[in-house]
């Protein structure tokens, strides 16, 4: 009995924190499927969110609002307007004016991106752990007796179903909105589409944006599931969303939400059963076997030369 | 080819000239520590207590009539930036160095301090590996690991556990330290039924914490700083974890009650002893007060003890030569804020006592018994 619950319970640790990295691959995998390129500055948008969040909840605790409601709704749209403004401008500053030129320069020019972002938020904010106030507390207890009881809290709950409902959002939006179809045309073909009239720059701005927005999201739930936030927060969550969207394969949106599933759940269940020392070991490890066996990954389409 | 023959002859000549000048007029130590980065805040206490000895000193006619000047340099507690700021002070033309505060930063470093005859005594490093390689000229006016192990372990005996964990970071400092409290544990006869490594930086613990659950231990040791543990605390009171935390002096400082809050009560914690509450260093306190700053962190004594003990060393060896300042440090006896020390022949103190402190939740501390 104890095993089952253990292992339920290191099922939905991993569901946790696989929803957000799903909700941050979204990030990397949307910019890949419309420019072929990696947005390596998206942990470091993913972590001005968390900021961000932070800010306006403390300056509403320093207005004395309190009602959680308010207090969640003020941070999210804060921290979405930043980053999806700080998305927008990664794009402009580091991606626009060298595109079209060989595929390492706007790689490069991102790095330096995601360098600049951590430092100025390091200088900024400081470099210590800030503590993030635990809004959403308690949780439910299932089963089990005195020693060992199956625990969810609320904002495990919370990151469920904003991941869930940000993940169907836009789903519908790529497939049955006028800018969802652009979005697709782009990707197939983003000569064609400028021929036919679609404003491919205004489309790659907006996959920009959308990413910086669902990593904002991410950043306010991670915040406070976990408790404080750092400005190399992004770093290492940036690493694993990136590994979980090739994972599930690049450019794919279901992919994206796979491997993140998929990686947390690895994660979790290695240190549950192995050691924690081991878990970004088969993490990484996984990735690898998948880039053997199936280089575009769970759910990634093989890529088509161009001609 | 000529062209830079003739610039590098005149570089090298401008600078013999200048080099013995900026010396004859005073004597440069270096402090190095983290000015940024995740603890950074042990690195304030250092450059508060050393910068607070060297003005005192500076103040009283300097040493042997010459002033006494730092040079601050931040390597971020981590061993890359460390070797780089070490080959800094080098270039500076350095002689000693107060410094460096993390254990895996402070060992790359010494080497190059010893290659280059630089004096070097750190406030802070505990692992044993440092002092134990046979190097003359590094020393610490902080205790061992392999002390504060023990400490920690005899407590955790005391208190009859039936199940202990151990927890570590990976790193030199934090596994060095829980592998001592395994090793005394083990030998007592307790149970330690895990003993386990985690990633620096990471944040979810939710899987650890889980674990420690099924393990249904009652004491966690935990070897490591203090955002790390921070986390792990919030984690396990939000899954409902009925264990006592223990952890070494890294994760006793009030960052872990901004990120733990109401978890952090009870926590205890293995701590150079409060040696601002000593009755002999209330004048010394009151100087720190009337700074603005505070002098009860455990670092920043033992920093301010750090550039005593290079002053006393000159002194006594009449000398700025780093190797005779190493040799009378190894010969005398120092009455210093942080009681009397004296060397043993690897430059570790005699003497140096841990105390077991209970931590609450709005970062006071109480000593246990």
């Amino acid at each position: 009995m104890h095993d089952l619950l253990y292992f339920c319970q290191q099922l939905i640790n991993g569901l946790t924190i696989g929803s957000a990295y799903a909700l941050i691959a979204i990030g990397y995998t949307m910019v890949y499927g419309i420019i072929g390129m990696i947005n390596f500055a998206h942990g470091e948008i993913y972590m001005i969110g968390a900021y961000t969040a932070l800010i306006a909840i403390t300056g509403l605790a320093a207005l004395g609002i309190a009602w959680l409601p308010i207090v969640l709704l003020v941070a999210l749209i804060c921290a979405v307007i930043v980053s999806s403004s700080m998305g927008w401008a990664v794009e402009r500053v580091a991606y626009r004016p060298v595109r079209g030129r060989h595929r390492l320069i706007p790689l490069i020019s991102a790095i330096g991106m995601s360098i600049f972002l951590q430092n100025y938020v390091h200088l900024a904010q400081g470099s210590r752990n800030i503590g993030f106030p635990a809004l959403i507390e308690g949780g439910l207890r299932l089963g089990g007796d005195e020693r060992f009881q199956l625990s969810i809290s609320w904002i495990q709950i919370t990151i469920f179903i904003t991941t869930f409902i940000c993940m169907s959002a836009l789903s519908l939006f790529i497939s049955r909105s006028r800018l969802g179809r652009a979005c697709r045309a782009v990707s197939q073909d983003l000569g064609m589409a400028n021929l036919l009239g679609i404003d491919t720059n205004r489309i790659i701005s907006a996959t920009f944006v959308i990413g910086a927005a669902l990593a904002a999201v991410a950043g306010l739930l991670l915040g406070m599931y976990y408790g404080s936030v750092d400005p190399l927060f992004g770093f290492v969550a940036g690493l694993k969303a990136f590994t979980a969207a090739v994972l599930g394969g690049i450019g794919s949106i279901p992919g994206a939400m796979l491997g993140g599933l998929i990686l947390g759940i690895a994660e979790a269940m290695t240190s549950g059963y192995l050691s924690g020392e081991y878990k970004d070991v088969i993490s990484f490890s996984l990735l690898i076997l998948i880039l053997l066996f199936r280089p575009t990954g769970l759910l990634g389409k093989p890529e088509v030369e161009k001609i | 080819m000529n062209n830079y023959r003739r610039y590098a002859l005149a570089a090298s000549i401008s600078a013999a000239l200048m080099l013995p000048m900026a010396a004859a007029a005073e004597i440069r130590i270096g402090i190095a520590g983290p000015m940024t980065g995740p603890v950074a805040q042990y690195g304030d206490m250092q450059f508060s207590g050393a910068r607070m000895a060297i003005q005192r000193i500076n103040a009283s006619g300097g040493v042997n009539g010459e002033m006494l000047e730092a040079v601050e340099v931040d390597d971020v507690c981590d061993p890359k930036q460390a070797v780089t700021v070490a080959n800094r002070l080098v270039n500076e033309g350095v002689s000693f160095v107060v410094g460096h505060l993390c254990s895996s930063s402070t060992q790359p470093a010494s080497d190059i301090y010893e290659d280059e005859g630089i004096l070097m005594i750190t406030p802070a490093a505990t692992s044993p590996d440092i002092t134990a390689r046979g190097y003359e000229l590094v020393f610490r006016t902080i205790g061992l690991d392999s002390m504060q192990g023990p400490v920690a372990a005899q407590h955790l005996i005391s208190l009859e556990p039936e199940r202990v964990a151990i927890v570590h970071d990976k790193q030199q400092y934090g596994e060095g330290i829980a592998t001592a409290v395994r090793n005394e544990l083990e030998e007592a006869g307790v149970n330690v039924v895990m003993f386990e490594g985690i990633t620096a930086g990471d944040k979810d613990f939710s899987s650890l914490v889980t674990k420690l659950k099924q393990a249904n231990v009652d004491y966690v040791y935990y070897g490591g700083y203090h955002p790390e543990l921070g986390l792990i605390l919030r984690q396990a009171r939000q899954a409902d974890l009925n264990a006592t935390f223990m952890g070494p002096e890294g994760v006793g400082n009030k960052d872990i009650n901004t990120i733990a809050g109401e978890a952090s009560e009870g926590l205890l914690v293995t701590l150079p002893p409060s040696f601002d509450e000593k009755e002999e260093n209330q004048e010394l306190v009151k100087a720190f007060q009337d700074k603005g700053e505070d002098p009860s962190g455990p670092f920043v004594l033992t920093s301010y003890t750090a550039v005593q003990l290079i002053a006393d060393g000159i002194e006594q060896a009449g000398s700025t030569d780093p190797f005779e300042v190493a040799e009378a440090l190894r010969e005398g006896t120092f009455e210093t804020p942080i009681g009397t020390v004296s060397y043993n022949e690897n430059g570790d103190m005699e003497a140096f006592e841990f105390v077991v402190y209970e931590w609450h939740a709005d970062g006071s501390k109480t000593p246990v018994n």
